[in-house]
């Protein structure tokens, strides 16, 4: 762990050029080679009738820029997850949203015949929404707001809820999964700017709301009379909470599907490197995971061309030994 | 979210002739009831006239007597009894057009639906008491025993190799001078479409052809399979990245595009909306326009009953029929064809 603000400082900087150096790979790499030079052409002096340009365009300037939101934004959801319900294995997951988004993306196609992209996009949000307010709902504590416990215990019967329905309109339908699969494959790529445009910027929003909030995270930590005598008003910081959740969480679900990994364990990386302080922690966990979503994908290209493999899988592969160094070199160093 | 995945990947191989085998073994305790009563009626009735021994995938099958009460657990099994005249007593639904292809139309019958393809009714079955059952290697060697125990069984080894399946199917029912028929048939049709197209090609045939479908959200190149199958026959040629021993890949990215370039490129999907935007999003392509078939206007959109899930030698003569046209040939044997 890096423990001086100077050391943190410079280990930020590092995140935030790694983050740079993923995004320039992304857009270099993949079945059709491209130099930087062409790259910087493709940007500025774009000419339609190059392949390459094209390529660049079309195909990898959108899933750049939804890796880096869908990544950053699932990190930043794990973080807040894990906060609110001071449970370090909580993860977007577990607020039903995931769940939701598929419920209402099954339900939108298999009972309303609803196939275009960008319209299960805004099913998939819808959804996450829903599930994520009646979590919170059942997750009240009668007269004292929400409970961390009660909540976590609602996610788990939201999404055992959720998924059981889906399961059951997906069998009575077998027909319509084709139309489905667009969504349910867990992917950064084929997301068409245009169609993903509309929920970007709600991403971008609520992690600046989410890095003004550092100081009330901060002390969500300790017992509620604490906070309380500090001068928090515990109930109002963690319905906000919830409501960044679900509009961090609920938009990567809508825009990416479903991607594991990235909002459970980036958390824990940036916490055995920059500690529990949010105002290092949130910003440091933005970069790791969009750096980490960003790099999974350009690998996935690399792998066995042309074909790709599931990002998902490589999030988890990539990320998993990283997380076990991180874990074994904090434990011997407390 | 645990079982989910499951449910996608039952769905997903019941998509496809070519997926993992998905079984279901759970009801093995009822079965095993069945055959204990069955066994012992069949023990009563043995006569005996001519044993036959078939060799096939998993083993040989004794077959005592002609069969009469034959059940099919796949599609090419299905295509090829009706092209030898028997109608099955039961068999599994088609992939497309339920429960029976509208090709097959009333050849076969009408038989006891037995479920899909990858998770047949054994139960049903053995209630059918059949004495002939054809499966698949791929699709049915877990329940193979079971199988076994209710009835003769033959095995295919690939689910796409019409000719040999032909052979054995001919052997297990005694109709082996039909098989010969048949296969005689297919022989001279083969003879004459390479003989015609060689004069119409020139020196561009051998051409290199490749086998593309396209699925909701990703684009299939096909290395192996029924068309494949037939196509080699016939002496197409894949092109060189394409000869691999696998079934083929999945493309999930527009910049894969220029894998599937070949001097001809033929197409086959079903007519989901979702895979018809796909195909439309990745025929619109720049990359598409660039591959050599689109460019020299090769590109034959065609029947996946035909081209794919049927896989027996009707669908294979479809398939045939299908190359006269678009290459503009004179069917010169097909008058006497025994099946057209």
């Amino acid at each position: 762990m890096l423990n001086s603000a100077l050391a943190r400082s410079a280990g930020a900087l590092t995140c935030l050029l790694l983050l740079a150096l993923a995004a320039v790979a992304s857009l270099v790499y993949g079945n059709i080679p491209v130099t930087l030079g062409t790259l910087l052409d493709s940007l500025f002096a774009y000419d339609a009738g190059n392949i390459q340009h094209l390529v660049i365009r079309s195909e990898r300037v959108s899933r750049t820029v939804v890796a880096l939101a869908v990544g950053a934004g699932l990190a930043v959801a794990g973080v807040l997850m894990q906060s609110l319900t001071r449970n370090p294995l909580a993860s977007p997951g577990i607020l039903g949203i995931n769940a939701g988004a598929l419920f209402f993306v099954v339900a939108g196609a298999t009972l309303f015949s609803l196939s275009l992209p960008s319209d299960l996009i805004w099913l998939a949000f819808l959804g996450a929404g829903v599930a994520a307010g009646l979590v919170f709902t059942l997750g009240q504590e009668p007269g004292q707001g929400l409970s961390p416990v009660r909540t976590v215990l609602a996610g788990v019967a939201i999404t055992a809820l959720f998924v059981s329905f889906s399961q059951g309109l997906l069998i009575m339908n077998q027909d319509r999964l084709e139309s489905l699969l667009f969504w349910l494959a867990g992917s950064v790529s084929g997301r068409s700017l245009d169609a993903v445009m509309g929920l970007l910027p709600i991403i971008a929003v609520a992690i600046v709301i989410t890095l003004l909030m550092t100081r009330q995270l901060n002390l969500l930590g300790m017992d509620d009379e604490v906070i309380q005598g500090l001068g928090l008003n515990v109930v109002r910081t963690r319905l906000l909470c919830v409501v960044l959740v679900i509009a961090l969480a609920g938009t990567a679900v809508a825009i990416a599907g479903l991607i594991g990994f990235v909002g459970l364990i980036v958390p824990h990386m940036a916490r055995a490197i920059f500690g529990t302080d949010h105002r290092w922690l949130l910003p440091a966990s933005a970069l790791i995971g969009a750096a980490l979503l960003l790099i999974a994908d350009t690998v996935a290209r690399l792998v066995i061309p042309p074909q790709e493999i599931p990002v998902g899988v490589v999030t988890a592969l990539l990320g998993t030994p990283l997380f076990l160094h991180l874990a074994r070199k904090t434990r011997s160093l407390t | 979210m645990i079982l989910l995945p499951i449910l996608i990947y039952n769905n997903r191989a019941a998509l496809e002739t070519s997926d993992l085998p998905v079984l279901s073994t759970l009801r093995i305790n009822s079965i095993l009831l069945f055959l204990l009563i069955f066994s012992i009626g069949s023990l009563a009735s043995g006569a005996d006239r001519h044993a036959v021994e078939v060799r096939h995938s998993l083993g040989t099958a004794t077959i005592t007597d002609t069969p009469s009460r034959v059940v099919s657990l796949y599609q090419g099994a299905s295509d090829s009894l009706a092209a030898l005249g028997i109608q099955p007593v039961g068999m599994v639904e088609s992939w497309t057009q339920k429960p029976i292809y509208d090709y097959l139309g009333d050849r076969l019958g009408q038989p006891r639906m037995l479920g899909m393809e990858t998770q047949p009714d054994l139960e049903g079955i053995a209630w059918l008491q059949p004495d002939l059952i054809v499966g698949a290697r791929y699709r049915h060697y877990e329940v193979y025993p079971l199988l076994d125990q209710i009835a003769p069984t033959v095995i295919a080894e690939d689910v796409y190799d019409f000719r040999s399946l032909l052979g054995m199917l001919a052997q297990a029912t005694g109709r082996t001078n039909r098989a010969h028929a048949l296969l005689d048939q297919w022989d001279a049709r083969v003879e004459d479409f390479q003989a015609r197209i060689r004069e119409k090609l020139g020196d561009q045939w051998p051409m290199e052809v490749a086998i593309l479908s396209f699925r909701g959200d990703h684009a299939r190149i096909y290395y192996k399979g029924f068309a494949k199958q037939v196509l080699d026959e016939l002496g197409f040629k894949a092109p060189p990245a394409h000869r691999k021993d696998t079934w083929g890949i999945k493309l999930t990215s527009q910049e894969s595009i220029p894998a599937m370039d070949a001097d001809a490129v033929f197409i086959f999907m079903l007519g989901d909306p979702a895979i018809q935007r796909t195909y439309e999003n990745w025929t619109s392509h720049p990359l598409w326009e660039n591959l050599s078939a689109v460019r020299r206007d090769q590109v034959f959109q065609v029947d996946p009953v035909t081209w794919n899930m049927g896989a027996g030698i009707i669908a294979a003569h479809r398939l045939l029929d299908d190359l006269y046209d678009h290459y503009g040939l004179e069917d010169g044997v097909s008058e006497g064809c025994i099946l057209c």
